[in-house]
């Protein structure tokens, strides 16, 4: 990115370069370059400030709400949205999340001393966690905490908080979506601060434990539900069922007697008589169990003399 | 079709064996030209005990019940020196009476089963109502499934097993019987005649015999 800017600056040098050739004035071109070459030198930012008009709401009073958009960058529905989360996590944890909207492209001007807004709004009241955060740019966020638990967190902890959240963030496309993400993650890594504040010495080590504790309660939640659902359906269609397992049981044993039951004929044909016998004469098989080693398959065709002793 | 004592195939109309001149009087010499009375089930041999007994016999009157044209008898014995399975089957096919079989019912619609412990020996053999339906496999199958349990001593399980196929094949026969009934017929008809007498049936299933006749007849 620099050398984009130095390389940009390269250009408009050189064009100014040809416009004051132009002007065939030897002084006035001399000044331009000077002027030029201070430009280079300067490395010129490719944030904007955020406007004086919105700064008092950044900076000069405690702000009165979790969430503080005074530029309207989200809209009117995802403000709401993401406030009403924030009033959420407030009413659910002992740590408060105060979060300023800030443009991707924005900065605060760096004059502006933003310890100085944490000492002075967020030294009192309940503990907060306060987040500017570049709407767009999720990995520019900016994390403080108030002075009353800054020495109980970590740094690595407040990294950690930090990073996880941004990962989640940048998961996501679009900005709104990303903030929501980002929030979520955050009010996580809260509730783990909040049990570090306690002296949870178990929580020191985080992120496995939150990680397989989350799991897991997320899927013994899924499971509930599905049972739930599937009782629901059992309830729903067991009449149907038992009434499907009826008409079965009862069609298979109809059939069954019907198959005990059945008589089976052989049409009848003349036959002629062979060997002399009236009844029958040299057909069906012989078969010998004498050796285990000579089985059926071996006797199947029946030689003559073969089963003779 | 095969002769009981030298097993050559003969014509299903012979007389006697073609091979070796065989009959029903020379088994009758060897065995004897009286009638024997027998139960349809025999335990001669002994190897029956009677809780065995009760199964094989309750077998045996399911099927009886299945197929009212036909009866089944079992007999064991140890023919000894004259073991000879095949013929002694034939011999007892046509000799025996059976007292507890109803008297309706000629030995041609019998089905035997002999099984010999001494010379380890099992042969089945059928009447001629069954003729046209069953043949030498059908009955091999029946009793190759028994064979396992004979060579253990378990004659009674091996009966068992012997009669359930025997039970499927019947059934599968008779079935295919009444689909195609010319098809069985044909198998034992006499070969075509010149006196025109030869049934319609027959003459349709075989076409070739059918376009020489027609020759013969006009020459």
């Amino acid at each position: 990115m620099k050398w984009f800017w130095l390389a940009l600056a390269a250009g408009i040098h050189s064009s100014a370069i040809a416009q004051v050739e132009a002007t065939d004035t030897p002084v006035e071109t001399a000044q331009v370059e000077l002027a030029l070459t201070e430009k280079i030198v300067e490395e010129p930012s490719k944030f904007i400030k955020v406007s004086e008009e919105f700064l008092p709401a950044y900076l000069a009073e405690r702000p009165s709400q979790f969430l503080i958009d005074p530029q309207n960058l989200l809209g009117s529905s995802t403000f709401q949205e993401r406030l009403e989360f924030l009033n959420y996590h407030a009413g659910d944890s002992s740590i408060d999340l105060f979060v300023y909207v800030i443009g991707g492209d924005q900065q605060i001007p760096s004059e502006i001393d933003q310890q100085d807004r944490l000492s002075r709004f967020f030294s009192t009241g309940r503990p907060a966690v306060v987040v500017d955060y570049y709407l767009g740019a999720p990995q520019r966020s900016v994390f403080s905490l108030s002075p009353s638990i800054t020495e109980a967190i970590s740094v690595a902890e407040r990294n950690r908080a930090l990073e996880s959240s941004i990962m989640q963030a940048l998961a996501k496309t679009k900005p709104s979506e990303q903030l929501e993400s980002f929030l979520a993650q955050m009010s996580i890594r809260i509730y783990w601060m909040e049990r570090m504040l306690a002296g949870e010495a178990a929580a020191r080590d985080v992120r496995p434990v939150l990680t397989v504790e989350n799991r897991l309660s997320a899927a013994k939640l899924a499971k509930s539900e599905k049972l739930r659902r599937l009782q629901s359906l059992a309830i729903q269609f067991s009449p149907f069922v038992a009434l499907l397992v009826f008409i079965s049981l009862i069609a298979f044993i109809f059939l069954r007697r019907i198959k005990i039951r059945a008589r089976y004929h052989f049409p009848l044909f003349d036959v002629e008589p062979r060997l002399g016998g009236a009844n029958g004469a040299g057909v069906g098989a012989v078969i010998s169990f004498a050796n285990a080693t000579i089985s059926p398959a071996s006797q199947r065709d029946q030689v003559p003399d073969s089963l003779h002793r | 079709m095969k002769c009981p004592r030298c097993v050559q195939r003969i014509h299903r109309a012979a007389a006697s064996c073609p091979h070796c001149g065989f009959t029903l009087a020379d088994a009758e010499a060897r065995f004897g030209a009286t009638e024997i009375h027998i139960l349809s089930l025999t335990d001669n041999a002994g190897i029956l005990p009677r809780g065995d007994r009760g199964r094989v016999e309750c077998a045996m009157r399911k099927i009886t019940l299945r197929f009212p044209q036909i009866f089944l008898s079992i007999y064991t014995c140890t023919l000894g020196e004259i073991a000879d399975v095949r013929q002694f089957g034939f011999w007892l096919l046509n000799r025996s009476v059976l007292d507890d079989v109803a008297a309706d019912k000629s030995n041609d619609a019998g089905i035997f089963l002999i099984l010999d412990p001494e010379s380890k020996a099992a042969g089945m053999v059928f009447g001629y109502l069954l003729d046209p339906f069953l043949d030498e496999v059908d009955t091999f199958e029946c009793l190759s499934r028994a064979h396992a349990h004979w060579l253990e001593g378990n004659y009674a399980d091996g009966i068992l097993r012997c009669l359930t196929h025997l039970d499927l094949v019947l059934q599968k026969k008779s079935q295919q019987a009444k689909r195609k009934p010319k098809f069985f017929e044909q198998k034992v008809s006499g070969p075509a005649r010149l006196d025109g007498s030869r049934n319609a049936s027959n003459a349709a299933i075989s076409g070739g015999v059918i376009a020489e006749v027609k020759q013969e007849v006009d020459s």
